[in-house]
């Protein structure tokens, strides 16, 4: 068994590489003015951290922290009550309930977002229809913040759905029984023994959620007619534009978000679990 | 029950200080019937509408699938015309035909790596083995963003040297990347639930290494090795942000093709029939692997019995 | 001064339309140590769970205390149950299992800890408190478990096969150990088990059950001694069963000869299932012997020798302190009081 353990090696190489090298390159970046990845006329300066305070930045980190957040309260008001329920239903439907939530992502998330962008436009197919029959009504919010994060929700809820509910069936029913054997009824079963085991789902599912909304461009972009500005999308900006320095450092900032997030995760669970 | 029964029972249980506040209240007789009837429909409707939000712009894009005018703004009659015209289109096609090959370029490479390096993983001790496993979750826990401009930034180190790498190599490099965690992670539980003898047993027994692990623990992990590799094809074919940073020359997969026309004419509602393809053969997937689970249920109480 | 504590009514349960739980009529009083014995699927343990108010009779009542508690949820019976995987909340340490009862009903330090640290006491695990719930030995998690239930001082506890995961010596030692804190406590103790040697041992009263319904209830020397059917018979310890015919004048006929015995309420020429067990038989001489046998196989049980007979064609079990040889024809001596008969069953009596 212990031979077996050579295998690793290349990985951890692997990993360390591609991990370390461009935090480097990013680091060195940041602190630069370059012409794309050209380092000949590289000068050392600080200017892309002053830009930080620019008002753009300011509002799309405002922005990404506001709708992250909002959308990922969201996806947990509504993921742990339908984990929840679907974990105590009689029938062992797990199966089918996975694969129920997860047929959506099969369809390209791009299409998904647009189509939904669609349907908060003024015109749009069912508004025609229903104009049809006289009926002038329509959800016009396309361009807002409100559809970016309902955006946000309709990408990512099996996200939180998913690793709650795998945690939820996984607990012993037997411990429903015994609580309510020891006097506990079914509210207080629920505060204290359904919640505290199922935590370590609902943190995957936070994380789950909230970094893609955080950090992600294409369902702001889409939902928010390019009107919105979020982290990710001043990023892409940057990146487009061949402004690697500024770009760098943006992204500085959202590594730093992360590696807070894993600290969290390593302290929750040992084994890797909870990403499952 | 009557006040009189209720009354009785909470005699013999310590007059119910057990219950809390909001178990009384759901309980009170009036609120109890009500709840009775209340509450089914009350989840019923719940689970309806977080479909309905999951499905509608899946539900849209088939139904402009078949629509006959080209415009989702309006509904122009049923047509099929759109499906015939999935491949008509060079930059629709080449964005199809290169998706799906990187997609199981990438299902074989990561799933072959991924299993072999799970492996490597499982055989270390535990502490090294959870601080692998950190480091193995770092690519899953970062922003795509991140990870793709990482990406792109180490890969135009490498340009002096090969300057046409950008395309499909190094889609493919990024890919395999990116999904290889997932395909450990996936491995890695049921190597645990292993006998941790069955190797050494297999070598004990005359099998060379490659022998015990093909003939031996290979079997024997399958089911987390398949659900890697269905995992990492998943991820890899429908992947926007990675790929969008790591592509170059022209090589386009299917989301970076649909970023570039939205809003625009080069979008082709051929799009939408390709989209629709896709969902309905996942769909008859679904429907497969649940009467195939079902059968395998049925056989195994009729040996029960 | 026996007072009924509980009773079930014609309760009836029936899971996919098969009766798990077939008509059965049952009382059980203050301070008892009852069991309720039988294979698996006998609905023993579907009883139990009724009792505690997890499952809920399709028809009969459930009475406590004179209070039809049929619809009463588990939280609202002064009733505790040991369940048989134990069931101890992962997420708390040994301290916080056994007060989880005592919060429910608000109760606070320092009396909360004093409880705890009684009920730890009780079951031999004094200084426990703070250890995590996975690291104890399968018997340790038992007696918490225990500890948990009986903190609450519940009216009632149901145990459903508690000692089925330990190994043999911790499971007699354990079967000693709730006897006695059954005493102490005062409480109505329902067992659950398949094992007939840890029925016997604990109880006061032994209910047999197979198939939904109720064999045998009695004193397990009452069950052992005079068991009322065949499936009790087998069930309980070894026997061996001979058909037999009632000759009037406490005399029976069975296996060629005739003995004399010693029960009530069987008429001449009835037929009726002989009942000897095979520690009942004496082995002697053939020559003077009412039966004479020839020994098949010889095992060493360690305190006695397990032998396998055929006597006139049938095969017998005999246990004796002396050896005998394989192919030894043997003598077979029963006393009197060690006959005992058994009333036919319908289907029996169909069939002569």
């Amino acid at each position: 068994m212990n031979k077996l353990k050579r295998f690793s090696l290349p990985y951890l190489i692997l990993l360390l590489v591609f991990i370390a090298i461009p935090m480097i390159t990013m680091i060195a970046l940041s602190f630069m003015t370059t012409e794309g990845m050209h380092f000949s006329n590289a000068v050392f300066t600080f200017a892309n951290f002053s830009r930080l305070t620019e008002i753009s930045v300011i509002v799309g980190l405002w922005n990404s922290l506001k709708y992250a957040t909002i959308a990922t309260l969201a996806c947990l008001a509504i993921g742990y009550p339908l984990a929840y329920i679907f974990s105590r239903s009689k029938n062992k439907n797990g199966f089918l309930i996975t694969l129920l939530l997860v047929l959506p992502m099969w369809s390209n998330i791009l299409l998904r977002t647009n189509a939904l962008g669609y349907f908060f436009s003024a015109n749009n197919m069912i508004t025609g229809l229903l104009s049809q029959i006289g009926i002038n009504w329509s959800i016009d919010i396309k361009g807002t913040g409100l559809s970016v994060v309902i955006g946000l929700i309709m990408v990512y809820l099996p996200f939180m759905i998913l690793p709650i509910y795998t945690v939820l069936d996984k607990i012993d029913t037997s411990l429903y029984d015994a609580s309510s054997d020891l006097g506990g009824d079914p509210i207080r079963t629920f505060k204290k023994v359904t919640i505290p085991l199922s935590l370590k789902g609902v943190t995957t599912g936070i994380i789950l959620v909230f970094l893609p909304c955080f950090s992600g461009f294409a369902v702001p972009r889409i939902m928010g007619n390019e009107k919105i500005v979020m982290l990710g999308t001043i990023i892409e900006d940057n990146f487009i534009y061949m402004d690697y320095n500024f770009g760098s450092l943006i992204s500085m900032l959202l590594i730093f978000a992360i590696v807070i997030a894993l600290f969290v995760i390593s302290k929750v669970d040992k084994e890797g679990e909870t990403l499952l | 029950m009557s006040e009189q029964e209720m009354q009785s029972i909470a005699a013999l249980n310590y007059n119910d200080v057990n219950l809390t506040w909001l178990y009384r209240f759901f309980h009170r007789n009036h609120v109890a019937k009500f709840n009775k009837v209340f509450l089914p429909i009350l989840k019923v409707v719940f689970i309806a509408f977080v479909f309905l939000v999951l499905y509608l712009p899946v539900i849209l894009i088939a139904v402009q699938s078949v629509n006959n005018s080209a415009d989702p703004a309006s509904f122009g009659g049923l047509t099929l015309q759109w499906y015939t015209e999935i491949f008509k289109y060079r930059s629709l096609r080449s964005a199809i035909l290169d998706t799906l090959l990187v997609a199981f370029l990438t299902l074989i490479i990561s799933t072959v790596l991924g299993t072999l390096f799970a492996i490597g993983i499982h055989a270390l001790e535990k502490k090294k083995r959870q601080k692998f496993i950190i480091l193995n979750n770092i690519p899953l826990v970062n922003a795509e963003i991140v990870t793709g401009i990482s990406l792109m930034l180490l890969f135009s180190l490498l340009l002096p040297i090969f300057p046409s790498i950008f395309g499909l190599p190094t889609m493919l490099i990024a890919h395999v990347f990116f999904t290889l965690p997932y395909v450990v992670l996936s491995v890695l539980p049921k190597l645990s639930e292993l006998d941790a003898n069955m190797y050494d047993a297999a070598v004990d027994l005359g099998d060379s290494p490659i022998k015990a692990l093909s003939k031996v623990i290979v079997p024997a992990i399958w089911p987390g090795i398949i659900a890697g590799a269905m995992l990492a094809f998943t991820m890899s074919i429908d992947d926007f942000v990675i790929s969008y940073y790591t592509t170059g020359n022209g090589f386009n997969n299917i989301s970076i093709w649909i970023y570039s026309s939205i809003g625009k004419t080069s979008l082709k509602p051929a799009i939408y029939a390709y989209s629709t393809i896709v969902t309905l053969l996942a769909s008859a997937f679904i429907v497969v692997a649940i009467l195939w689970n079902n059968h395998k249920r049925k056989a195994g109480t009729k040996i029960e019995k | 001064m026996a007072k009924k504590l509980i009773e079930l009514v014609h309760v009836v349960k029936k899971y996919d339309g098969e009766a798990a739980v077939n008509n059965i009529n049952l009382y059980i009083n203050e301070n008892e140590f009852i069991t309720l014995l039988g294979p698996s699927g006998c609905g023993k343990t579907t009883t139990l769970r009724m009792i505690g108010g997890f499952e809920t009779p399709d028809s009969g009542d459930i009475i406590l205390d004179g209070v039809k508690i049929n619809d009463v949820p588990p939280f609202r019976r002064p009733i505790n149950t040991v369940f048989q995987r134990y069931a101890l909340f992962p997420h708390l340490d040994v301290f916080g299992n056994v007060a989880y009862g005592l919060k429910n009903y608000h109760m606070k330090d320092p009396e909360l800890t004093q409880k705890v640290t009684e009920a730890l006491h009780m079951v031999n695990l004094d200084g426990f408190e703070k250890r995590k719930v996975d690291s104890l030995s399968g018997g340790q998690q038992q007696r918490v478990a225990i500890a948990r239930a009986t903190v609450i001082r519940p009216r009632i506890l149901l145990l459903d096969e508690p000692l089925a995961a330990l190994d043999l010596k911790l499971r007699q030692s354990m079967q000693y150990e709730l006897k006695e804190m059954q005493k102490k406590l005062g409480i109505t103790f329902i067992y659950v088990t398949h094992d007939q040697e840890e029925a016997l041992t604990m109880s006061d009263t032994v209910v047999v059950m197979n198939k939904g319904v109720i064999q045998q209830i009695g004193h397990p020397r009452d069950i052992y001694n005079e068991p009322k059917n065949r499936f009790v018979c087998n069930f309980i310890g070894q026997s061996n069963i001979f058909d037999g015919v009632v000759l009037g004048d406490h005399k029976v006929k069975f296996c060629g000869a005739t003995f004399e015995y010693q029960e009530e309420g069987f008429e001449k020429d009835e037929a009726v299932d002989v009942v000897i067990r095979p520690e009942d038989f004496d082995v002697v001489p053939s020559k003077t012997a009412p039966l004479t046998a020839k020994v098949l196989s010889v095992v060493f049980k360690g305190v006695h020798f397990e032998m396998v007979v055929d006597l006139g064609g049938k095969i017998v079990t005999v246990h004796d302190y002396e050896e005998s040889k394989v192919g030894d024809t043997i003598g077979l001596h029963i006393d009197p009081y060690e006959i005992h008969l058994m009333k036919l069953s319908h289907e029996q009596a169909q069939t002569l």
